[in-house]
């Protein structure tokens, strides 16, 4: 009898513990769902084909970039480099002459500053043993100093058609940016959860002393790490520049604090070798449902910045909780 | 011989420092061949005038790196500070005082909320501070879009005053960075900052007060922002609600450049003012040299890239 009732209470505690289980692992996503429907009760506007359409019109470029990030932070890093990633990649989108035969050139060399930019910032944090926030810090301000000596200081010209397309029109009310979005999430979510090389991440940023022991290569896991975040923030720029059409110095400011906070709600620990992709696509759009949302109830723009402080503190948190 | 060894163990202790003394003597010499109106004293002057408001902020962000952690919301605190500094004043002389006094009390007040979030929710300090300053910006920005308010002419003496013919905001800096050495050397709780930035566990065990130093720091980085903002409104006549919106990346700069390591526990207060004026002196000779500012930021950014690369931090955190 007496082991009966034992038995009866592991099970509830077993039960409940499940409940928890559930709870920390979808908790994110329930939050979102809750989100979206209290901002439709709030205001029907919300969830309106056309809001909605404009949202995830949003959603690409920060989405994209936060993919990059998550490699970066698994990997127990950081990179501050991707805003100025971005605006490079953006102002170059400009520096042409404007027409859709430019556009394999303006890929072309976007996508190389990208990986430049991630091969620097990854031999400085192995190889010199840079902390990555410094690290991805000075890239971010050599960058910024070349961009701006450029353009001397005022960008101008136009975006390529095709860049306008993919950045601003949609197909049946879908976004093509988000189509783009969608391969690249699909991509690199096999390359972490099927692949060797995404084990490796994992190990590498869950111990790098591991890492060692199992034979992994960690300097070379962590420099392909950065150089796909270079690689995708130069893709988000080029989309973003689409989006807005006009390009000055600073398109993409914010984002690189963005992705991080994206990231963070999403599950993906500063710690390293926890989280996944879809996790900080979660938290991308819950930031960009917050924003949208702000704006939409007639609240002043600032309460945005005001919130998302707000937001980024509690989800950090409530992670710190979860995990200990 | 004792005397050339014990210098020798100096210079290999300190051997950043070294390095960034050896640099600014460069840069004087350099400086003074290429150009008559660089080695004038009202030039130098100039340039250690205009360090201050680096150095002020600087001095706070070196303690909570000392304690491996980070203060990314200074930017927005000055830039809120600043506003509410001219705002408040307004024009009127009888204001000055109890509106300065104000502005020390919340600085220290928003970074002593900074450092109870740390120790509070256990999340780690680049998040907490990164909220903290969306927060701050937001505020400034919903008490004004652009600059607000006034100071009084004579609020200017403050940056551009003199005594005995030196800025007395820059000799007040020196003072406060002199002091606050002191303070991490021969009081406990200065002590303490260090252990607890070189080894989390290890403080504890050792029964360290680790939330104690921890909101201490915090405060102080407040404080610190609070005089950089007044520095700056009477340095510009008017606080903007971006005027501090570059000081939270710069403010890490001269820290790491003095020689304190970002993982904590090594460094000191006194590298980040060599750091601060070599930065200003960098900043200075470049625009002698006609140099764009454009590529003053690439030069920064080396700058921090070879300063990290020689102080090579084993233990890695972010």
């Amino acid at each position: 009898m007496s082991d009966a009732v034992h038995l009866q209470g592991t099970e509830d505690e077993s039960n409940s513990s499940k409940l928890k289980t559930i709870a920390s692992r979808f908790g994110i996503h329930i939050f979102l769902v809750a989100l979206i429907v209290m901002s439709g009760i709030i205001s029907p506007a919300f969830l309106s084909a056309n809001n909605i359409s404009n949202m995830l019109l949003q959603a690409a470029p920060l989405g994209i970039v936060v993919i990059g990030q998550a490699f970066v932070i698994i990997l127990r890093g950081l990179d501050l480099s991707v805003a100025s990633v971005m605006a490079t990649a953006a102002v170059i989108a400009t520096g042409f002459s404007g027409v859709n035969a430019d556009v394999p050139a303006i890929v072309g060399v976007s996508l190389a500053i990208g990986a430049a930019t991630g091969l620097v910032n990854g031999l400085l944090v192995t190889k010199r043993d840079v902390s990555p926030f410094l690290a991805t810090l000075a890239t971010m301000i050599v960058l910024q100093g070349f961009r701006f000596a450029y353009t001397q200081g005022a960008p101008s010209g136009n975006v390529p058609p095709l860049f306008r397309v993919i950045g601003s029109e949609t197909l049946y009310g879908i976004p093509y940016n988000l189509m783009l979005l969608a391969v690249i999430a699909v991509i690199f979510t096999v390359v972490l959860s099927r692949s060797r090389f995404g084990r490796e991440v994992y190990i590498t940023g869950g111990n790098p002393v591991t890492a060692r022991l199992l034979g992994i290569n960690a300097d070379r896991v962590t420099i392909i790490g950065y150089v796909i975040s270079g690689v995708l923030a130069s893709i988000a720029g080029l989309v973003l520049s689409g989006y807005v059409g006009i390009v000055d110095n600073w398109v993409g400011r914010g984002f690189e604090l963005d992705s991080i906070v994206a990231a963070v709600m999403g599950g993906i620990a500063l710690t390293g070798g926890r989280g996944t992709i879809i996790g900080g696509l979660v938290g991308a759009a819950i930031l960009i449902v917050v924003f949208n949302a702000v704006l939409l109830f007639g609240m002043p723009v600032q309460l945005q910045i005001i919130i998302k402080g707000l937001v980024i503190v509690m989800a950090a948190a409530f992670y710190v909780r979860r995990s200990s | 011989m004792e005397q050339t060894s014990a210098l020798g163990s100096f210079v290999r202790r300190n051997r950043g420092l070294v390095v960034v003394v050896l640099l600014l003597i460069a840069l004087l010499i350099f400086g003074s061949f290429y150009s008559d109106r660089f080695r004038t004293t009202s030039n130098i002057l100039n340039v250690f005038e205009q360090s201050t408001g680096l150095a002020l902020v600087s001095l706070g962000q070196t303690l909570t790196i000392l304690t491996g952690g980070i203060d990314m919301s200074v930017g927005s605190m000055i830039s809120l500070l600043s506003l509410l500094t001219s705002g408040l004043i307004d024009g009127k002389a009888n204001l000055v005082v109890p509106v300065a006094a104000g502005i020390l009390v919340l600085g220290a007040l928003i970074g002593a909320i900074n450092g109870l979030g740390i120790v509070w929710l256990k999340v780690h300090p680049l998040i907490v501070t990164l909220g903290m300053g969306a927060l701050l910006q937001g505020i400034a920005l919903l008490y004004s879009l652009g600059p607000a308010g006034k100071v009084p002419p004579n609020f200017k003496f403050l940056a551009y005053g003199k005594v005995l013919g030196l800025p007395i905001a820059a000799v007040f800096a020196i003072l406060l960075f002199i002091a606050v050495a002191l303070f991490l050397r021969y009081v406990r709780l200065g002590r303490y900052i260090y252990a607890v930035g070189d080894d989390h566990t290890g403080a504890r065990l050792m029964g360290l007060p680790r939330s104690r130093v921890i909101i201490f720091v915090y405060t102080m980085s407040g404080i610190c922002c609070a005089l950089t903002s007044i520095y700056l409104v009477s340095r510009f006549g008017v606080g903007q609600p971006y005027t501090g919106i570059n000081y939270t990346l710069a403010s890490i700069t001269p820290v790491v450049v003095g020689g304190t390591l970002l993982a904590g526990g090594r460094g000191g207060v006194i590298g980040t003012l060599l750091g601060a004026y070599l930065i200003s002196l960098i900043n200075n000779v470049l625009n002698f040299m006609d140099v764009s500012t454009h590529y003053q930021l690439i030069a920064q950014g080396l700058i921090v890239i070879a300063a990290v690369s020689i102080y090579v931090d084993k233990r890695k955190r972010i």
